[in-house]
């Protein structure tokens, strides 16, 4: 029952659309790559093969070596983990500090909104990537799940903003007045009737906050500004546009392409499957390809405008 | 009305006074942080110059004196700001504020025409794709639109830079003009500028115009649903007016968010953008003061980023309020910033 | 089927002749025919009313005869339109033709004027777009629009600086009529043009079409689900059911003596203010899905008089008696067997559920305000002052148990900032509100330490919101929702006993079978259902008083006696109280008058007159009242809408309300001295509480004071004078 509601039918719903689907999978692949990979793939080490073989050449390293012969797949592979830390710490930072500021200042109002809101709006106006450069100089990071969240430091501000909206309109549903009447307590009316209404929402908004820590993570770790405690696609890039002189040294521009693709594709999946997730939550776009049948019920009643909000 | 704007000059004017709080925070009262690196510096570089004299650097350089209290410090340091003091840059040994001049106008026009293209392109591109919904050009349009998006602009900067620049040679790789070109109107000058800086745009527009693009989409198909279209069809208005008065407009509208949030992404990106192709605005600064541990310098380009966001955010937010009848009236309730 | 000859001896000659009309859409279901084989002549400068419920393909009629109808939506037939002796196949015409038709001859307004104006330009442009758009003299058209608006008693050079959302909903609905008339057009076509207002307004707006029909010899086509509105205005009425006609004559005919039973249930299903409350009843069934219409007559699975004829073969629309057509075999047995209940001969006995009604109140409120501050927002809100919105002033009511007090007025009254005080759903300004006794916020804060508990209140005093839509969690199946409040007020209570209790009433409330309705999620009932559903979980909290606000205004009118019934009924059965909240005053005294109850009126936020509803309604005492009256009455077709008994349309500003008596700025009776000094609901020596110093010994200072001058006075512009 709890599972069928929360769990199955979401994902059937999401299943359906071809975007979601397609970024699913894409996930799904470097959760793999994370997880299992690093297992059956050993961990890099210099001399491994010859330098700098291109990709496809020789299928012991299908996508070739760098200047020392380390193996760019593994490198690749074995960099997903803390990437993946970095990626779960960040989105879960932004998306649960987002809900509570978002709830809190919606349901509550008044001199807790102003002061929360006034904050958020200051955040959110500092520009993000200057901001998280000095504070990572400051504190200078060497856990993934630190880095991720100094990365995602002022990236809840717009979803908690988004979330407070959201609030403020259910809020006036009749169901939680008749509720708050009932005498049930907030934080259960919260719980059962505001919080499931935003799940779709919140969802959507994980996935973006996601890419902005894939996004700033090689960025910042690209120009060398976090320490390279840890294999990082950013750190091969570093390696191969500072060591390998790759923009200019012939032979080396796969070292750099590799790690570029590996972001490109996974940005590719993430944004695939918000923008699917999106459409399949969002009434507004739904109702336009659905058929007079009944929809499926549980996923209902989300106001969109969530896919103008995909950030860098 | 009048209130709408004050209310929003007060926000701007708070934003920027608490950067510059947190700016003096992160320099003076972080344990090992900036104060202390620049005092080692300066030791090793000086080494026999005695303590007195380098207290007195310090102070020259971060233009904060440890030794006051921490109030007279703190208004010693936002005043110097107010005056355009940001320090000295120890690096190139030369006041921060007279660097940071010479750039801020080559980031500045770099910023303001990738954001006039991303959003050309991509209001243009998205009113196309919402007036053929559901067209093989859509489905093709909305795909590429995705694609271009989930490229990081320093990947496409990193790429074009290789190809366009090493590779054929077609672009520059570094610089804001050609040494041989005098400064000022001048077709030549101008033509070197926009060559120097024509990677750069390229770079943020080719990854930006997407997203605007599906969101301008969304919007003019939530327009075309609207009872006023239907009347104002009905009204036998020419569809030219249509298209511009009634989608255009109404669809426009929700897309300042989107505008002011580019702001600060793009002005952030200058750090990156900046670097990858040796373009000496404030980022590239920004960028030197952090590889050479040039706190003053890079503290006073944050600021500078930061100050050159909120009065981009506030012109964009005051516009807004002249262009949407509604947005005064509602006042906070609108969703931006 | 026989078409209705055109005459042009009575009614003039025809503008319009539609032949066969039909709408479909393709859908994956199937083909779904939302208008179906419409025939019905329109003649020059007549108003034509086309009655029906929602969803029954009237909206679709409309959009027909503009050619307009909503893509991917197809239309066939015929539609010939006359001009100047010119006859116009309007499904012929290439797209400019059509253009030029459309709002230089066919005009049309729509129900939602908020949504029918872009918001981001101003009154004015959308005239002069307009103008411009038909190569108009934008001068000469300005002109014309300044005296329509004037018309329409708006101030024109207000109107059109403003933009759509500096307008209340009258005032735009009006706008929307002027800007459709600017072009000077035959016909006015419009869909629902009123719904969304108070009555009084839909009242008002009517009788000044009415005026704007005769100055600018216009003929209207309006199409409405209320059909005691458009009876005094309509000369011919037209009755849909089920995307047909079923009923087309003259409105005297149709609306007194109507041939099709659907007709005769319909109306015997609208609560008004004189028939006997006994005698309404609704309609039992539902109508049916476009794609699925039932065979034949597609009333006969819902008709009393139905038989195998009926169910075989669809009956024509036939002449039954002069001009008068219906789509029945059986309207002579229909006529004499469905009586109507406007002209039943039995005397009016009416059963009162008479309350044991207590003589301590079980809520008292004590001069009561509730005032709101708008605008200000974000920290620095402190630069705007904020407008206090005076919601409710001085209100003084006290509910009994097994009480009815049905509180009435406009919206933006405070009728139900009102009701919640009540309940205690709204913290008052100033004022005490007591539960037996006990001060209410007083027991919630801790500074009163009385024998009753705050969870003791808080569960005696419920609600039932006007929103179908929103009153349930769409997230939640109804027996989650249902169990709420079991959950919170008996933990111990056993699963079993728990879906039990729900079952029983879902069972009782006619939600059969109940099991199956419990697993349902909102958006598998109707909205009849819904509010039933909301009602049951009120009373599972066994309450006090239930606040119902306009708990019944959104539902269908066929189905709102049902719903009062039913709560009447469990009144009874739960000993409960209601405060019913409307802006209907049929509706109030159904509701109120059937268990002895009360009516309160407000305006601007003050209770102007409280009394036992017969006494209200018969012979209402404050003027205000009395304009209500008019707006609600009745269903009498021999006296044209008069013009309405009020000076001003538009309800002042709550934000800065007039001084003296609130109402003297709309008053017909308003004297001098109402503008300086205030009546209070106490000191009059009527019959029952009514602040209007007419109702004072005859000493008081009104009655040797001026009549205030209507120049100087008027909100809005002069109709005259003005343009």
């Amino acid at each position: 029952m709890f599972l069928n509601d929360w769990l199955i039918t979401p994902l059937r719903v999401i299943w359906d659309d071809w975007r979601a689907r397609v970024g699913g999978i894409i996930i799904l692949l470097y959760v793999l790559m994370g997880t299992i990979g690093v297992v059956l793939i050993s961990e890099p080490r210099p001399g491994d093969g010859p330098r700098l073989i291109r990709p496809f050449q020789d299928w012991a390293h299908p996508l070739g070596t760098d200047i020392n012969g380390n193996d760019l797949f593994a490198q690749t592979v074995h960099a997903t983990p803390p990437m993946l830390e970095m990626i779960v710490a960040g989105a879960v930072f932004t998306t649960a500090l987002a809900m509570v500021v978002g709830t809190l200042s919606g349901y509550k109002g008044g001199i807790v909104d102003r002061l929360l809101m006034t904050f958020t709006d200051i955040l959110l106006t500092i520009p993000g990537l200057p901001l998280v450069i000095v504070l990572a100089l400051v504190l200078d990071p060497r856990q993934p799940w630190v880095v991720g969240v100094i990365l995602t430091i002022n990236a809840w501000a717009g979803l908690a903003r988004a979330i407070r909206s959201q609030v403020l309109t259910i809020r006036e549903e009749a169901y939680i007045e008749a509720a708050r009447l009932m005498g049930i307590s907030t934080w259960r009316i919260l719980l059962k009737d505001i919080t499931p209404s935003l799940m779709p929402y919140v969802l959507v908004n994980f996935v973006n906050a996601a890419r902005t820590v894939v996004f700033a993570s090689v960025a910042l770790y690209f120009l060398g500004i976090l320490p390279d405690t840890f294999l990082n696609w950013g750190v091969m890039m570093n390696y191969a546009y500072s060591v390998g002189g790759a923009l200019y040294t012939s032979g080396t521009a796969h070292w750099l392409f590799v790690p570029l693709m590996t972001i490109v594709v996974l940005s590719f999946g993430l944004i695939l499957f918000a923008q699917g997730t999106d459409r399949v939550f969002n009434p507004r776009v739904r109702a336009r390809h659905a058929s007079q049948d009944d929809l499926e019920p549980g996923e209902d009643d989300m106001s969109g405008e969530v896919a103008t909000q995909i950030r860098g | 009305m009048v209130n709408y704007y004050l209310a929003r000059t007060a926000q701007a004017l708070f934003t920027v006074f608490a950067v510059m709080t947190l700016a003096f925070g992160l320099i003076r009262l972080m344990p090992g942080g900036p104060m202390d690196f620049v005092r080692a510096q300066l030791q090793q570089e000086a080494g026999a110059v005695d303590q007195a004299q380098i207290n007195a650097m310090v102070e020259v350089y971060t233009n904060v004196h440890p030794e006051q209290p921490l109030l007279d410090q703190y208004v010693d340091y936002m005043s110097g700001i107010m005056r355009g003091d940001l320090g000295v840059s120890m690096w190139y040994d030369r006041p921060v504020s007279e660097i940071l001049a010479m750039a801020l106008p080559w980031t500045v026009f770099v910023m303001t025409i990738s954001l006039a293209f991303t959003f050309g392109i991509g209001i243009s591109l998205g009113a196309a794709m919402a007036y053929a919904e559901g067209s093989r050009f859509d489905s093709i349009s909305t795909l590429v639109s995705i694609f271009l998006n989930s490229i990081p602009y320093y990947v496409a900067a990193i790429v074009m830079v290789y190809f366009l620049g090493y590779e054929s040679g077609m672009f520059p790789i570094g610089g804001r003009i050609s040494s041989d070109v005098t400064p000022g109107l001048n077709i030549p000058f101008i033509a070197s500028a926009f060559y120097h800086a024509a990677l750069p745009i390229a770079s943020f527009v080719i990854t930006a115009f997407g997203i605007q693009a599906l969101a301008m989409r969304g919007n003019s198909i939530r327009v075309l649903g609207e009872d006023y279209l239907r009347v104002a069809q009905l009204r036998g208005l020419p569809p030219h007016d249509i298209a511009l008065r009634y989608i255009g407009r109404n669809a426009i509208l929700p897309m300042y968010t989107g505008f002011m949030i580019s702001i600060g992404f793009m002005f952030g990106g200058s750090v990156i953008l900046e670097e990858i192709f040796a373009y000496p605005g404030v980022g590239f600064y920004m960028f030197r003061g952090i590889e050479a541990r040039d706190y003053p310098l890079m503290m006073g380009a944050f600021i500078l980023i930061t100050v050159a966001v909120v009065i981009g955010v506030y012109v964009a937010d005051l516009t807004y309020g002249k262009l949407d009848p509604r947005a005064s009236t509602k006042g906070g309730d609108r969703e931006a910033f | 089927m026989t078409e209705p000859e055109p005459t042009t001896t009575k009614m003039g000659r025809p503008v319009f002749e539609v032949e066969g009309a039909s709408v479909t859409y393709d859908m994956d279901r199937g083909v779904s025919r939302v208008l179906d084989d419409a025939t019905i002549d329109i003649f020059e400068e007549e108003i034509l009313g086309v009655v029906g419920e929602s969803g029954s393909g009237k909206s679709m009629f409309a959009s027909s005869l503009l050619n307009a109808v909503p893509p991917p939506g197809t239309l066939d037939g015929e539609i010939r339109y006359h001009r100047d002796g010119e006859v116009i196949d309007l499904l012929g015409l290439s797209p400019e033709q059509l253009r030029r038709v459309r709002w230089e001859d066919v005009a049309m307004v729509f129900q939602g004027a908020q949504s029918s104006f872009n918001p981001t330009i101003s009154i004015r442009r959308h005239f002069e777009e307009t103008l411009e758009a038909h190569e108009y003299d934008i001068e000469n058209g300005l002109e014309h629009a300044r005296q329509l608006l004037a018309d329409l008693y708006l101030d024109p050079e207000r109107v059109l600086g403003s933009y759509p959302h500096e307008l209340s909903g009258g005032m735009q609905q009006r706008a929307l009529i002027a800007l459709s008339l600017v072009l000077e057009p035959d016909v006015l076509v419009m869909d629902e043009p009123t719904a969304a207002l108070d009555l009084l307004m839909q009242r008002s707006i009517l009788s000044l079409l009415e005026n704007v029909k005769e100055k600018y010899e216009l003929t209207v086509v309006f199409i409405t689900h209320d059909l005691p509105l458009v009876a005094g205005l309509a000369d011919r009425l037209a009755v849909m059911y089920s995307f047909k006609f079923v009923e087309i004559g003259r409105a005297e005919d149709v609306f007194s003596n109507p041939k099709h039973p659907y007709t005769r249930a319909l109306l015997n299903a609208i609560p008004n203010l004189d028939t006997p409350r006994s005698r309404m009843h609704p309609i039992e069934g539902s109508a049916p899905d476009p794609v699925n219409v039932p065979t034949g007559c597609s009333y006969h699975p819902r008709c009393p008089l139905a038989d195998e004829q009926c169910e075989a073969a669809e009956p024509p629309l036939a002449e039954t008696t002069d001009k008068h057509h219906a789509a029945c075999y059986y309207w002579e047995e229909a006529m004499e067997e469905i009586e109507l209940s406007i002209e039943s001969d039995e005397p009016a006995v009416d059963d009162t559920v008479v309350g044991r009604q207590s003589d301590e109140p079980v809520v008292s409120v004590d001069a009561v305000d509730v005032h709101f501050e708008q605008g200000g927002g974000g920290l620095f809100g402190f630069f705007s002052d904020p407008d206090t919105v005076h919601a409710v002033d001085d209100a003084n009511l006290e509910i009994y148990e097994n009480d009815v007090v049905a509180l009435v007025g406009e919206s933006g009254c405070g009728k139900t900032t009102l009701g919640k005080a009540i309940i205690a759903a709204q913290r008052p300004t100033n004022g005490t509100v007591r539960y037996r006794g006990q001060d209410i916020w007083g027991t919630r804060d801790g500074r009163v330490d009385g024998e009753i508990p705050w969870e003791q209140i808080r569960r005696s005093l419920q609600m039932i919101h006007q929103d179908p839509g929103s009153s349930l969690n769409s997230h939640r199946k109804i027996k989650s929702s249902l169990e709420d409040p079991l959950r919170r007020w008996h933990p111990n209570m056993d699963p079993g006993d728990r879906e039990e209790r729900i079952l029983g009433m879902l069972e009782y409330t006619g939600m059969s079978p109940p099991t199956d309705y419990a697993l349902r999620y909102p958006h598998q009932l109707s909205g009849g259902e819904k509010q039933r559903v909301a009602l049951i979980r009120a009373l599972l909290m066994n309450p006090d008083v239930i606040l119902a606000d306009e708990a019944v205004s959104a539902l269908d009118v066929s189905l709102r006696l049902e719903m009062m019934d039913l709560m009447l009924e469990l009144q009874d059965a739960f000993d409960t109280s209601y405060v019913f909240i409307s802006h209907n005053l049929s509706n109030a005294r159904y509701f109120a008058g059937n268990a002895d109850g009360r009516i309160g009126v407000m305006y601007l936020g003050e209770l102007v007159e409280l009394g036992p509803v017969d006494e209200v309604i018969d012979e209402p005492l404050h003027p205000y009242t009395k304009v209500l009256k008019w707006a609600t009455d009745d269903m009498e077709l021999s006296d044209r809408i008069e013009d309405p008994p009020i000076r001003g349309i538009d309800i002042p500003d709550p934000v800065n309300p007039p001084a003296g008596c609130r109402f003297h700025t709309r008053c017909p009776e308003a004297r001098t001295v109402c503008r300086e000094e205030s009546p209070s609901l106490d000191e009059a020596v009527s019959a029952h509480p009514t602040a209007c110093f007419r109702e004072y010994p005859m000493e008081h200072p009104y009655w040797d004071s001026e009549p205030v001058d209507d120049a100087e006075e008027t909100v809005t512009g002069d109709p005259i004078d003005a343009g």
